[in-house]
């Protein structure tokens, strides 16, 4: 069915989101959604994410516009919200920090003069969440990013063959990566 | 030469028309000799001639050339074809289309089929119950399905004999439809045979609909309407019921069914237990849309109204009620999901008459929707229930509290080894 479907909200670690660099839409539509692919093949529009909101600025000049700093076990995910993420918007400026928050959202790229990407995130919803929901992510983002591995190395789906391409993507990096919060998880239970 | 010459001049006879062999002669001598036409070419060619000039309608001259080959039912298989058949008419249906004259299904003692008879054709009626010759029909495959076309050129004799039908005069063995789960029920204009418990009769004011509601068997719950047409009995809820030849078909995506004048209603002993195959579904709640919360439906037909109107009866007072659409996401799927009155009182812990007041406090239904997303975004949950087209019906729904360890011991594990 050609008909709307939802796009599915990726699991991806901070690490994996800032090494990021590929974008593309399926069509050529200017309002085809358009994807962010990651070095182990996750084709991402929308993502969904909970760790520590550990910074908020107000970095709007004529109106509010919040930059948030969160951070998982491998890194930071940059969320930006204005007069068109009012949700997102009023929850920055009401929290208090730092605090659990689970996001949804679209990923943004930008880059710079000299060809740097930077990915950051217009929230669709900010919640303030408790620390249960916080490991359940990392857990889970954990068994995505592995799946998403042995895809790569398999080599048979076109996402996962797309990334090997463009990144070259050393998958013992990223193994390491999902061990290394498998481990600060186990060290918390 | 001499031969074919013959040949024309004598069915010209039959029809009462003399040619003059002179002339049949010097045509074909024309053609097959200086033009190099093949012997049944030019045949075909004089033929006509003489036909256009002596204004003989064609059909007339060849149905009368020779008794015709006939066919039968099961044997039509191919597309375009030119076929005689024997048929007695089993059924006429009802037929809204103003260029078809009659539409129904033609039966003989290897099958049946449909026949449209086209207005165009200037045929008379067929009846019911009667059989005839029909000559010069076009076959036609529609949906996998062949069926007969009666046109300008074909006819139809009526026969003092009764054709035999197979299988008496309405069962159509072979041609039967399907029996098929309602779960499986998918596709535009298919014809299934459905067994299931009608779960709910809608009211409803449409005078060419008879009755219309869910039905529902062990795999799911499907729509159904009866049409007036149809002229079939009423069903009672509660009750289970075998549903022969009913037509699918898609509507916004969800299937539902028809019965017609070629369906049949059998009322069955037993009771069929409905939809008792509940889907579960883990993951992140990561919407939720609009039309949740505090929302007011139509005291008449429980839809949900938008700015105070039902979409049927206009202008109500609308009657509150709680609810929540949300989406779970697993992250390598999405399932809409819908959430009652009952379970979101539970589920948030606000019952239907706080939200009122809250809303009332903030003269806006708004903060109840508010606090639902902010209680319940974000989460993950676990929900279950049966599965009507793209929602999950939830009859259950638990907050994940307890990290998997095992899964987390195995998936280290296995990066050791590595």
């Amino acid at each position: 069915m050609a008909a709307f479907f939802r796009e599915v909200a990726r699991r991806v670690f901070a690490q994996e989101l800032k090494d990021s660099n590929l974008t593309f839409r399926d069509e050529s539509d200017q309002y085809a959604p358009q994807y962010l692919l990651t070095p182990t093949g996750a084709k991402v529009n929308r993502i969904f994410l909970v760790g520590t909101l550990i910074e908020k600025e107000d970095i709007g000049t004529d109106s509010e516009y919040w930059r948030g700093r969160i951070s998982d076990p491998t890194g930071s995910f940059l969320v930006y919200a204005g007069q068109y993420q009012p949700e997102g918007a009023q929850f920055l400026s009401e929290c208090e920090l730092p605090a659990f928050v689970a996001v949804v959202g679209k990923t943004s790229t930008y880059t710079t003069d000299d060809g740097n990407v930077f990915t950051s995130i217009r929230p669709e919803s900010i919640q303030q969440v408790d620390e249960l929901t916080r490991d359940l992510w990392v857990l889970e983002t954990a068994k995505d990013t592995l799946n998403r591995i042995k895809d790569l190395e398999a080599g048979e789906d076109p996402n996962a063959k797309l990334a090997k391409e463009h990144y070259a993507t050393d998958a013992a990096f990223y193994r390491s990566v999902v061990k290394k919060t498998l481990e600060s998880l186990k060290e918390n239970v | 030469m001499r031969q074919i010459a013959e040949s024309i001049k004598d069915r010209f006879l039959k029809l009462g028309v003399d040619v003059p062999m002179e002339d049949i002669e010097e045509r074909l001598d024309e053609l097959i000799t200086k033009f190099k036409v093949p012997d049944n070419e030019a045949q075909r060619s004089v033929v006509n001639y003489f036909l256009k000039k002596y204004s003989i309608p064609k059909n007339e001259f060849y149905v009368r050339q020779a008794e015709p080959q006939l066919s039968k039912i099961a044997d039509i298989s191919e597309n375009g074809q030119w076929a005689n058949l024997n048929a007695k008419v089993i059924q006429l249906w009802e037929n809204n289309h103003e260029s078809i004259s009659q539409v129904g299904l033609l039966g003989d003692e290897t099958g049946i089929i449909k026949f449209t008879k086209w207005q165009h054709a200037e045929l008379p009626d067929l009846e019911e119950g009667e059989s005839y010759l029909f000559r010069s029909v076009v076959t036609g495959e529609y949906n996998d399905r062949f069926q007969v076309q009666l046109n300008r050129n074909s006819s139809a004799e009526k026969l003092s004999e009764p054709v035999e039908v197979q299988g008496g005069d309405f069962t159509p063995g072979p041609r039967e439809s399907e029996l098929r789960n309602i779960v499986d029920l998918e596709g535009d204009n298919q014809w299934v045979t459905v067994r299931g418990k009608v779960v709910q009769l809608w009211e409803n004011s449409h005078e060419s609909i008879e009755q219309t509601g869910l039905i529902g068997d062990e795999t799911g719950v499907v729509k159904f309407t009866n049409w007036a047409s149809s002229e079939l009995s009423d069903m009672e809820e509660g009750k289970s019921y075998l549903l022969k030849n009913v037509v699918v078909s898609e509507w916004n995506g969800r299937a539902q069914i028809q019965l017609n004048k070629g369906s049949s209603i059998e009322e069955l002993d037993e009771d069929i237990e409905v939809g008792t195959s509940t889907f579960t579904y883990s993951g992140a709640m990561v919407d939720i849309q609009t039309g949740s919360g505090l929302i007011k439906r139509c005291p008449e037909c429980k839809r949900a109204l938008a700015k105070g109107a039902c979409a049927e009866h206009g202008k109500v007072r609308g009657e509150y009620d709680l609810r929540i659409k949300a989406v779970l996401d697993s992250g390598t799927s999405t399932q809409d999901a819908l959430i009652n009155r009952e379970i979101t009182e539970e589920l948030v812990g606000i019952s239907l008459d706080e939200a009122i007041a809250m809303a009332a406090d903030a003269l806006d239904p708004g903060v109840v929707l508010d606090r639902l997303k902010q209680e319940l975004i974000g989460k993950y949950y676990t929900a279950s229930g049966p599965k009507l087209d793209r929602y999950l019906l939830v009859e259950s729904i638990a907050l994940k509290d307890s990290l998997d360890s095992e899964l987390l011991e195995a998936m280290l594990a296995e990066l050791e080894v590595e």
